[in-house]
């Protein structure tokens, strides 16, 4: 299997998909502590399921969790970012034609979907990185100018943005197969990021607004669950337990109409 | 032994069958010419010897392995079905790079495979200002990198300018003489001609001629075309022709009449005879197309029926 990583870690060192995709996560990160800050000290706040973001409180923002806020808060937008780019390595290689050579070198078709998996893993976990660091030079100048305190950031820092780091990794790890999965499964990017933003934007948030129904198992909801350590509403090892399950039934989904569907593109 | 063989091959899609019981047999070493109308099946064996798509009855094997076990000679065969593949901006070099980092190959093969199909120096640049050419030969750069024993090309020169089919074509006849196998599939009869050692003729699925080139070219036949010296009287020296039992199709440039050299003469004497100069009496040979098109019908067999249609669909 390893050298179906290396192969794709090949096929992903495109510079303009690696520039738009650690650009979009830099972007959104200093987009979103700059607004984070100010609705936090203007004591604006979201409606209830509000797509995208979820901001935390003052009190949150100057505890030392505060320092890497910004990531959780904006968990699901990278979220987004990080499914569209899955999907388009994914559904690049059927509109490119490319796997029909991919396929004919490697039959097991299996190592060309873990490899592929992997691969990406390993370029979200450098996105999240540019993320991490951005979200904390973006913050302090903020949080400085918004006359947020930040004494206790200095209390294990380290620890702070690891975690945050790890959190927001797992969750994007998801988002990430769903893109995949929706992009294996549609064998085109526009379908799969259409459909993967719809759900998030759309259709969970008004499963949200029908108060009736339970929302905590949502994939949305669970991802920023696990995103930001756990939730009021749901606890850090049931997100990462539902989130576990989500992505073990993505691939399951994804691996058996890959390996079994005739390469006709 | 064989290096390609199929029993009974048959692929269905839905209602459509691409292949109907195709039973063959390629002898390895030199290049074998895969020819047949547009959706006659061609794509659809190719894709099945490469594991691309599975047959739904009838087994094929490849170098040995049957085709429900491709990764038994994955190894061994190299491919470029229809167009050429890439990631457009990626540079030949990188493209190459990730499909050797794929086989497990060293990259010094991808320095020789540029260098074999002659993009030394254009390499490093992205594969989307390539011309179609370029990507061509960039396909069969990919299919030769793993040095392979078969190799199945899919319209090898398509896209490319006179200079470049004679250099693919050069390659081809190297590389079949080299010990290796070659199956070329083409439209382009007169490079099967040139090249092949065996030819594969299929239709709606169905095998029509499998043999040596040698023994299908047996079957040409020498024509006289001719033509009047007043192109508006051709169509009168047709009629006196016919009219005495010669055999006359009307071809752009005036007549074709089916006969040998040895009756020039008669057919001279016969145009003189009804009044008419000829400006033009050439003998000549059939060649593969005629042959082709005498076995394959004269029309494009995905206009011909739904059958062959739908065929190059899935194709």
């Amino acid at each position: 299997m390893l050298a179906s990583v290396r192969s794709e870690l090949t096929r992903l060192r495109q510079p303009r998909l690696l520039v738009t995709w650690f650009g979009l996560m830099a972007l959104f990160a200093m987009m979103v502590n700059t607004i984070m800050v100010t609705f936090v000290t203007g004591g604006g706040s979201l409606p209830p399921g509000a797509p995208g973001v979820a901001f935390p409180s003052l009190a949150e923002m100057e505890s030392p969790s505060g320092l890497m806020a910004g990531l959780s808060a904006a968990s699901n937008l990278f979220g987004i970012v990080t499914l569209s780019f899955w999907a388009v390595a994914t559904a690049t290689d059927y509109s490119s034609g490319l796997i029909r050579l991919l396929v004919a070198a490697q039959p097991r078709r299996w190592r060309l979907l873990a490899g592929k998996v992997v691969a990406l893993l390993v370029v979200t976990a450098a996105a999240t990185t540019v993320a991490a660091v951005v979200n904390v030079l973006a913050v302090m100048p903020a949080a400085g100018a918004a006359g947020i305190s930040t004494a206790a950031w200095g209390t294990d820092p380290v620890a702070v943005v690891a975690g945050a780091w790890t959190n927001l990794l797992l969750a994007l790890s998801v988002w990430g197969v769903l893109g995949l999965v929706i992009a294996v499964l549609a064998r085109s990017a526009a379908v799969a990021i259409a459909i993967g933003v719809g759900y998030v934007l759309v259709v969970e948030s008004l499963v949200k607004l029908v108060g009736s129904a339970p929302s905590d198992w949502l994939l949305g909801t669970t991802l920023t669950a696990v995103a930001h350590g756990g939730t009021a509403s749901v606890a850090y090892g049931t997100a990462l337990a539902l989130a576990l399950g989500y992505v073990t039934l993505g691939l399951v989904i994804a691996g058996l109409v890959f390996v079994r569907r005739d390469v006709t593109d | 032994m064989s290096i390609v063989s199929a029993i009974e091959l048959t692929r269905r899609f839905g209602p459509i069958t691409a292949l109907d019981r195709l039973t063959v047999e390629l002898p390895p070493a030199g290049v074998i010419g895969l020819v047949g109308p547009n959706g006659s099946g061609k794509s659809t064996l190719i894709r099945i010897l490469l594991g691309l798509i599975r047959p739904t009855g009838g087994d094929a094997s490849v170098l040995g392995s049957s085709v429900r076990a491709a990764q038994q000679y994955a190894s061994r065969v190299g491919a470029l079905v229809e167009s050429p593949a890439f990631i457009p901006g990626l540079s030949a070099r990188a493209n190459l790079v990730s499909l050797a980092r794929l086989r497990r190959l060293s990259l010094d093969r991808v320095d020789a495979v540029i260098r074999q199909v002659g993009l030394a120096g254009r390499d490093r640049e992205p594969v989307r200002r390539f011309s179609l050419g370029m990507k061509q030969r960039l396909g069969i750069a990919a299919a030769l990198l793993s040095n392979p024993e078969l190799l199945i090309l899919d319209e090898p020169t398509n896209g490319l300018d006179p200079a470049g089919i004679v250099e693919i074509r050069e390659l081809l006849r190297d590389l079949g003489r080299n010990g290796r196998t070659v199956i070329v599939s083409s439209h382009q009869l007169s490079e099967i001609e040139a090249v092949c050692d065996h030819l594969v003729v299929i239709r709606f699925g169905e095998l029509i001629f499998s043999g040596p080139m040698t023994e299908i070219m047996k079957r040409t036949r020498e024509h006289i075309d001719i033509a009047a010296e007043q192109p508006e009287d051709n169509e009168r020296l047709r009629a006196a022709l016919a009219a005495s039992d010669w055999s006359v199709t009307a071809i752009d440039v005036g007549l074709r009449v089916a006969a040998g050299a040895a009756r020039a003469g008669d057919l001279n004497r016969a145009a003189t005879a009804a009044g008419i100069t000829l400006s033009r009496l050439l003998v000549a040979q059939d060649n593969l197309e005629e042959i082709f098109l005498e076995m394959t019908g004269r029309v494009d067999g995905e206009l011909a029926n739904g059958r062959g249609a739908a065929n190059g669909k899935v194709a």
